[in-house]
């Protein structure tokens, strides 16, 4: 387990690693390859071109971003998921500093309504949630499909603040009403400020929740195109009857490259195990 | 808190929560109730608008609370006769001839590997053990083995198929689960393991490098679309197969094909969430024990069967019982490479349309709405079961106070 290993083990070692790292990365690197070849070829013949660039264009994006509603759908989506995230902050973080810190009645059969709710996929909820909208006439808006992600994504929030306020330590907040400081002031001049890293990157998680869901999306706003989502405006492009492969491709790779950075950049709070429970597992 | 109790204190917590209970209520708990009215109705295509003359209705239907006016010219919708008709479509087949024996037949070819679990647990305990543990699953397994042979397991799980599509989705994404969890394990802790290795050049960068999959996995569906173009007839795999000569099939048309790969790609996904969590639990592991077990000459196996595994264990659990509740509900990795296909006909469930895949296409295509209330009430009882004991296993209710 600890020791050096062995000339013949390390070889082994890293073939299994250049191995695992192709395989999670080709994927990805393919969709780059692809975005970059002339028309609308997904694939080449030309078997060095599958794994290196032998051909490139900016032809793809140019049509992408001038010609197809890609950036009005980007734009729909980062309205959605940002409303989303910021409202479930705004209303969930009292609630996550209750739940962490005080002590009622009914506390402990809160937080397992919390989890059944987080438990229950919204594909389920999707039949009286669209006759809800569509009576109440969200169906087809955007503020329709903010409501529908509201359910989850409050939930997620709160809890996940729940956990990050239960470790900060409540010293603190205990010299603080030594000194006369109520539970309101304790939450907003002590706790809020020392959780606001966990604020920002768990708004960052609802915000992608909202940004990658698909199917309430396609349904709750089937037309027109100028008011779909990204990702169902990407699904639906590779549906076409002839498929533009090298704008899907572009536009898969204008989507995945943010994520991947913010992703690398989130690294150790991913370590941290901030998000078990959370986004995917 | 200290200092502040009686109805101040009420009201102040009161005023923490009400923001997010309210959005629950409205946001969650309302729509399932709702839900739960539309399970026992023939809501569907054919009578999709209420009866608004009906007190009942004129409470619990949104659609009622503007305008009273009877809505297009179909039939309103009522109670089913009886009432859980919705319910017994879905999960009658359990109960009926051939199916409590053909489940009853598949569950008892588990035992012997519960057996074999529960002999390991005992030998455990004590200091020298008889027979090693692999010895114990070994004999489990080939006792699974002989009996599910003796009692014909393969068509009582045909049998099982066949009563009913809700049923098959569920056998069909169980069966799914329990390939793909040890797959997840084996390869998180693989990679944890040579990763969390000291002597070894550019660990950081790999580190980096293979946690690229889970950044995809928030967007599922769309590189769920970029990994179906490898396995296409004329895709990637079978152009570099066609180099050899060799003519690969077409994988997304062939059952077995279309589940494997579904499965590959789901790993694609999930492994660097296993692996990061798992090299969290190994580097919580203090070195001494290994040092301790290197100076009374333990190989690495033994190392591996008896520090590592069981320290671990704590670690481990929790994302193994959260990863099977996501992976049972798997739906956008699917959707975007099979569609839930291969096609078999329409109304009949495909190789790889597990549970929310199939919950989606009945919406979609049947439109019987009341039946799929039926099927999210089923499913959340399941779920929420599932979850109560999540909880017991991974003990995350706890505040700061108990």
């Amino acid at each position: 387990m600890n020791r050096a290993p062995s000339r013949l083990t390390k070889f082994f070692i890293y073939a299994i690693l250049t191995l695992m790292t192709l395989f999670a990365l080709y994927p990805i690197w393919f969709a780059i390859l692809a975005s970059g070849r002339a028309g609308d070829r997904l694939y080449t013949l030309n078997l060095a071109g599958m794994f290196v660039p032998t051909e490139w264009t900016w032809e793809n994006y140019r049509i992408l971003l001038t010609e197809l509603p890609f950036l009005t759908w980007i734009k729909n989506s980062l309205v959605i998921a940002t409303s989303t995230a910021v409202a479930a902050i705004f209303l969930g973080t009292s609630a996550a500093f209750a739940f962490s810190r005080f002590k009622f009645r009914g506390r402990q059969a809160g937080l397992i309504v919390f989890l059944a709710i987080q438990a229950f996929p919204g594909i389920l909820a999707l039949v009286p949630i669209a006759q809800i909208l569509s009576a109440l006439g969200g169906f087809g808006k955007a503020w329709g499909l903010i409501i529908a992600y509201m359910a989850g994504t409050l939930v997620f929030v709160t809890w996940n603040l729940k956990g990050y306020f239960d470790t900060i330590p409540i010293d603190l907040e205990e010299a603080g009403m030594i000194d006369g400081c109520g539970p309101v002031q304790s939450f907003v001049h002590i706790a809020l400020p020392l959780a606001r890293p966990a604020l920002a990157v768990t708004a960052l998680f609802g915000f992608m929740a909202g940004w990658g869901e698909f199917f309430l999306a396609n349904i709750l706003i089937p037309a027109p195109d100028a008011k779909k989502t990204v990702m169902v405006g990407m699904f639906q492009m590779a549906g076409e009857v002839s498929v533009p492969w090298g704008q899907f491709a572009a536009g898969a790779v204008f989507v995945i490259i943010p994520i991947v950075l913010v992703f690398l950049w989130l690294q150790r709070y991913l370590e941290a195990g901030l998000t078990v429970g959370g986004v995917k597992g | 808190m200290i200092g502040w109790s009686g109805r101040r204190k009420t009201l102040t917590i009161l005023a923490f929560i009400l923001p997010t209970l309210l959005g629950i209520l409205i946001f969650s708990i309302y729509p399932f109730i709702f839900n739960v009215f539309i399970s026992l109705t023939d809501r569907g295509k054919f009578h999709p608008n209420p009866d608004c003359s009906n007190t009942l209705w004129r409470v619990v239907e949104p659609t009622c609370w503007l305008s009273q006016e009877q809505r297009g010219i179909a039939e309103p919708f009522g109670i089913k006769d009886p009432w859980y008709k919705n319910y017994t479509d879905l999960i009658g087949g359990l109960f009926e001839a051939p199916g409590p024996a053909s489940l009853l037949r598949v569950v008892i070819t588990v035992l012997p590997l519960l057996g074999a679990w529960y002999l390991n647990r005992r030998l455990a305990k004590g200091l020298t053990r008889p027979v090693p543990g692999w010895v114990v699953w070994l004999g489990g397994l080939a006792l699974t083995v002989l009996l599910g042979w003796l009692i014909n397991v393969p068509e009582a799980y045909d049998t099982l198929l066949a009563s009913g599509n809700f049923i098959m989705v569920n056998v069909r994404t169980i069966l799914y689960v329990l390939i793909c969890m040890p797959l997840f394990f084996v390869t998180g802790l693989a990679m944890a393991i040579i990763l969390n290795n000291k002597f070894l050049r550019g660990v950081t960068f790999f580190r980096v490098v293979l946690i690229v999959p889970w950044a995809a996995s928030t967007v599922a569906i769309m590189m769920s679309l970029v990994w179906q173009f490898f396995f296409r007839g004329q895709g990637t795999i079978n152009q570099i197969l066609g180099i050899f000569d060799i003519q690969g099939p077409t994988y997304l048309n062939e059952d077995v094909w279309a589940f494997l790969v579904v499965v590959l790609v789901n790993l694609w996904y999930t492994y660097p969430f296993f692996m990061v969590t798992i090299l969290g639990g190994l580097q919580s592991i203090p070195l001494e024990l290994y040092e301790a077990a290197e100076v009374d000459g333990a190989s690495w196996w033994k190392q591996l069967m008896n520090i590592t595994l069981p320290l671990l264990r704590p670690t481990v659990l929790p994302i193994i019982v959260l990863s099977t509740l996501t992976t049972y509900k798997i739906d956008a990795v699917v959707w975007g490479i099979t569609k839930g296909g291969p096609v078999k006909g329409a109304g009949i469930p495909g190789a790889t349309e597990f549970v929310m895949v199939h919950a989606y296409k009945q919406i979609f295509q049947t439109q019987a709405y009341g039946l799929m209330g039926a099927f999210a009430v089923i499913l959340f009882i399941a779920l929420f079961a599932a979850t109560l004991y999540s909880l017991r296993v991974t003990r995350i209710t706890e505040g700061v106070y108990e």
